[in-house]
């Protein structure tokens, strides 16, 4: 369930921008603005009258506009060719590219762009590509435009240019629709802001009468419900009481875990980390000077809104990222040239985030798979061949202790549910008795009974002595397993709670970039 | 359908189609049963003559094919395993032709200039081969691994390399034999005897251990791949690269020692063909052996097993090709036969969807249990 109950009302030549945490169910509401998806109830008024889009297509004929996370340019194509693709300027029959560029051209003007129609778009950076984008939007007659997470693939002198563009556009009479979970940001550009939570529209503020801490509080569901609201003028498009499912699996609440009031760890040190930096896929940094500490037999979550470096983190503790700076110690070696082999062997267990590109071979069995990593030792292997009889001796207990269906060593792993796949790996990686284990959102996508199996996992994990550091995007999780927990924001730690100060409103101020209210 | 089943049956239903499809062909430019006796004499062409030999004829009209068909199965089986093994890793493994060149011309020399006993000689002149054809798939392998270049272009340049080098310039210049009486010789100087594969069914038939060394040789590799700890790797690395690193695997090793593997055993048919057939770098290497392999591998799915079926099959319709000659049908039918098998594997999962379809009916009658309509 993605959207609960959200109603939205967007004002004609207003900027308003839509907060939430991950998985509130912005981008779903947006989806269905813009046609992607249908919702299961609810209406959809546009100047007063109903409307249903069945297509993107009915959407952008509608003057709607979107502006994805990921662009969807042709590289290889120019500026020109890309804002036109679909419906190009012929000469008879051929494509006319002169004139498609001077139409490029004269819309970019009159947006106040700055942009060669003829430059190709790999050429391009990402900033002036998000242009491009902005522009094909425009040039198709958008009156509204959604910008989804616009600023998460730009430099800060790109955010501020950008923040100019969209004042520019709402001057020029449209509106704009920005998503979005950087507060500061939202605050210095928007009219109104729409504050979602697990699929419901909370509150609908002005930008001018809240602060960053209020609306960080509505967003983890702190604050009186409406208490914000205003009165909202005449509407131009009117989403009301629209429910759905979209992409994001499981959510439902979980009951909250028993809270055992354990005291801290005092086992020895496994992993002592000082000011790491490491660069992240895009070539940005992303680690900007991480300290942590995890003793034996504690939990430490980290939290943070998706993207803030904590993937790069848990790469980094595995071996699989190398580090640009800082030094550390891990299980008694140095974090510095740690390699996922040299990680295996000190006794670093991981659970990746994307099971299928990083934790299995699905086309491989079962039981080859869990054997992946160890199958060098046995019971997997005598000498230089595979050990078949102890591999499956190993893979059935396995299977047994935690309830995997079908229990069968030899299937194809592929032909599992995700939640029984994911029970392979945990099992594997537990099996292996790690003394730190590197748990990245463990349970995403898991469905309630998988959910608490792995969980208790985890403790017992924890129970045996092992180190566990948890990275999970679900403050829940986070809260209900966690001895301590450190907050990233933007690949620094603006936050460190042992258990007793535990706090999910300042928690969630943290992993906003909120600067802390006390203390 | 089991596993197997879907790995073998559209192979198997490939060939079958190409084989009707060809004899259709004949059929409508002749007639059928020019087609019918053409088919019978490509096989008598290929296992040899049996009714024949039965009635009392002599036994090399059973040996004589026999040994054609295995020489080129061995050849096939073994450029097949090359381009398999490289597949596995994930690799297209273009250049077995190229690999083949230099796995021949290394077999030539050392069986021309070295002197040694045959239980010696011959495993050195294979070794040689071996690590000839290793070397050269190497250098697309860590132009791919160090650099990122496709090895597909990499392969396919480095076989017009390998042309150019050795058939153009080494076996008809430096190396070309010095001319004793014989006006002109080209090609490589004749191995010496102890260098010859021996043969296995008297002089008549030239069937010889390459046969034997190539089932060998799939046999190894399927081993490998299903029983050790680096074959597992290697298949691991081929099918998730990312969580095999993870796993802590050495990928690139892995990745690097498919490819050279590869290339070894391309360069040992090389060495087959040369040492069992040919004794000596001839001018050209002419038939491309190499390149046969990638249809051979595909054929058989990239299975060393399969690779093995696949030549065996092949082998005995090019052995007993040209048999069909003597009813008037050209003899490259069954090269022909070949494309159209490539052609039919290539679309393997129009094959499995067809089967499922089928199996699907079949259930639901089974269910039912009563007779479907077909549709």
């Amino acid at each position: 369930m993605s959207l609960e109950d959200a109603s939205l009302d967007i004002v004609p030549g207003e900027l308003l921008a839509v907060v939430g945490e991950n998985g509130a169910g912005k981008s779903s509401l947006m989806n269905v603005l813009y046609g992607l998806y249908h919702p299961d109830a609810g209406t959809f008024l546009m100047d007063g009258k109903p409307v249903r889009f069945k297509s993107p297509r009915d959407a952008i004929a509608k003057g709607i506009g979107m502006v994805h996370q990921h662009f969807m340019l042709v590289p290889t194509l120019t500026v020109a060719e890309n804002v036109v693709l679909g419906r190009e300027p012929t000469k008879r029959g051929l494509l006319d590219l002169d004139r498609a560029c001077d139409e490029v051209a004269a819309t970019a003007k009159r947006f106040g762009f700055q942009l060669d129609p003829r430059a190709r778009v790999d050429t391009l950076t990402v900033g002036s590509q998000q242009k491009v984008e902005i522009v094909k939007a425009l040039h198709r007659g958008a009156q509204v435009l959604i910008l989804d997470e616009p600023t998460a693939v730009l430099t800060p002198q790109e955010s501020d240019e950008l923040s100019q563009v969209m004042r520019g556009l709402v001057a020029q009479g449209r509106t704009v629709v920005l998503i979005s979970h950087k507060l500061k940001e939202v605050l210095g550009v928007a009219d109104r802001v729409a504050v979602m939570r697990r699929g419901r529209t909370v509150a609908e503020v002005r930008a001018s009468e809240t602060t960053v801490s209020a609306l960080a509080a509505l967003m983890v569901g702190e604050g009186s419900r409406g208490a914000a609201m205003t009165g909202v003028p005449a509407t131009a498009v009117t989403a009301t009481h629209l429910t759905g499912t979209g992409t994001t699996g499981a959510a439902a609440a979980l009951p909250p875990a028993p809270v055992e009031p354990a005291a801290a760890s005092t086992g020895p040190v496994v992993l002592e980390a000082k000011d790491l930096r490491a660069t992240g896929d895009n070539g940005r940094p992303a680690l900007q000077g991480v300290s942590l500490t995890v003793r034996a037999g504690e939990i430490v979550g980290i939290a943070g809104v998706d993207g803030n470096g904590q993937r790069e983190l848990a790469e980094v503790l595995t071996g699989l990222r190398k580090l640009d700076g800082g030094e550390g110690t891990l299980l008694g070696g140095p974090l510095v040239g740690l390699t996922p082999a040299l990680a295996k062997a000190r006794g670093v267990g991981h659970v990746p985030e994307d099971r299928l590109a990083r934790a299995v071979v699905k086309a491989m069995t079962v039981e080859e798979n869990v054997a992946l990593g160890r199958h060098r030792q046995p019971p997997f292997a005598r000498g230089p061949w595979v050990d078949f009889k102890g591999r499956r001796e190993r893979t059935e207990q396995l299977l047994t202790g935690y309830d995997v269906r079908p229990n069968d060593p030899t299937v194809a792993l592929q032909a599992l549910s995700g939640g029984n796949q994911q029970k392979v790996v945990v099992a594997r990686e537990l099996d292996a008795r790690p003394e730190l284990l590197v748990v990245v959102q463990p349970t995403r996508g898991l469905d309630i009974g998988a959910v608490a199996q792995v969980h208790e996992r985890l403790r017992d994990a924890k129970a045996r002595g092992a180190g566990v550091v948890m990275v999970s995007l679900d403050l829940e999780e986070v809260l209900a397993l966690s001895d301590r927990v450190y907050v990233l924001y933007e690949g620094r730690v603006t936050g460190h709670f042992p258990r007793k100060d535990l706090d999910e409103r300042e928690l969630g101020r943290r992993m906003l970039g909120a600067e802390a209210s006390h203390g | 359908m089991g596993e197997r089943a879907r790995q073998v049956l559209p192979s198997v239903l490939s060939v079958l189609l190409a084989l009707a499809v060809c004899w259709l062909l004949i059929a409508i430019t002749r007639d059928a049963d020019t087609a019918t006796r053409a088919y019978v004499q490509m096989l008598w062409g290929g296992v040899g003559n049996w009714p024949a030999f039965l009635d009392g004829g002599s036994a090399t009209s059973v040996t004589r094919p026999l040994g054609e068909a295995a020489m080129k199965a061995a050849l096939l089986t073994l450029t097949g395993l090359s381009v398999a093994v490289a597949f596995k890793v994930g690799l297209f493994n273009i250049g077995a032709q190229g690999q083949m060149i230099w796995g021949a011309l290394a077999a030539a020399l050392v069986g021309a200039h070295v002197a040694l006993p045959g239980a010696l000689h011959v495993p050195l002149a294979l070794a040689a081969a071996a690590v000839a054809g290793a070397a050269w798939a190497s250098i697309a392998g860590v132009l791919k691994l160090k650099r990122g270049v496709h090895e597909v272009i990499s392969t396919i340049m480095l076989n017009w390399v390998a042309v150019s080098l050795v058939d153009n310039w080494l076996v008809i210049g430096p190396l070309r034999a010095v001319a004793e009486g014989a006006s002109s010789i080209t090609g490589t100087a004749e191995i010496l005897p102890s260098a010859q594969l021996p043969r296995l069914l008297g002089d008549s038939s030239r069937l010889n251990l390459g046969f034997p060394l190539a089932l060998a040789a799939a046999l190894g590799v399927w081993v490998w791949l299903t029983r050790t700890r680096s074959g597992y790797e290697t298949r691991a690395v081929g099918l998730t690269p990312e969580a095999a690193r993870a796993a802590g695997i050495p990928t690139l090793w892995r990745a690097g020692g498919a490819m050279a593997l590869a290339g070894a055993l391309a360069g040992l048919a090389g060495a087959v063909l040369v040492l069992g057939t040919e004794g000596r770098y001839p001018g050209s290497l002419g038939a491309p052996y190499g390149f046969d392999g990638i249809a051979i591998a595909l054929i058989g799915n990239n299975h060393p097993l399969g690779a093995a079926l696949a030549a065996a099959v092949f082998g005995v319709l090019r052995a007993g090709g040209t048999r069909m000659q003597l009813l008037g049908v050209h003899k490259s039918f069954p090269e022909l036969i070949q494309g159209f098998a490539l052609l039919f594997v290539a679309g393997r999962m129009v094959w499995l969807a067809l089967l499922a379809r089928r199996q699907k009916r079949a259930q639901a009658q089974a269910q039912a249990g009563v007779e479907v309509p077909r549709a």
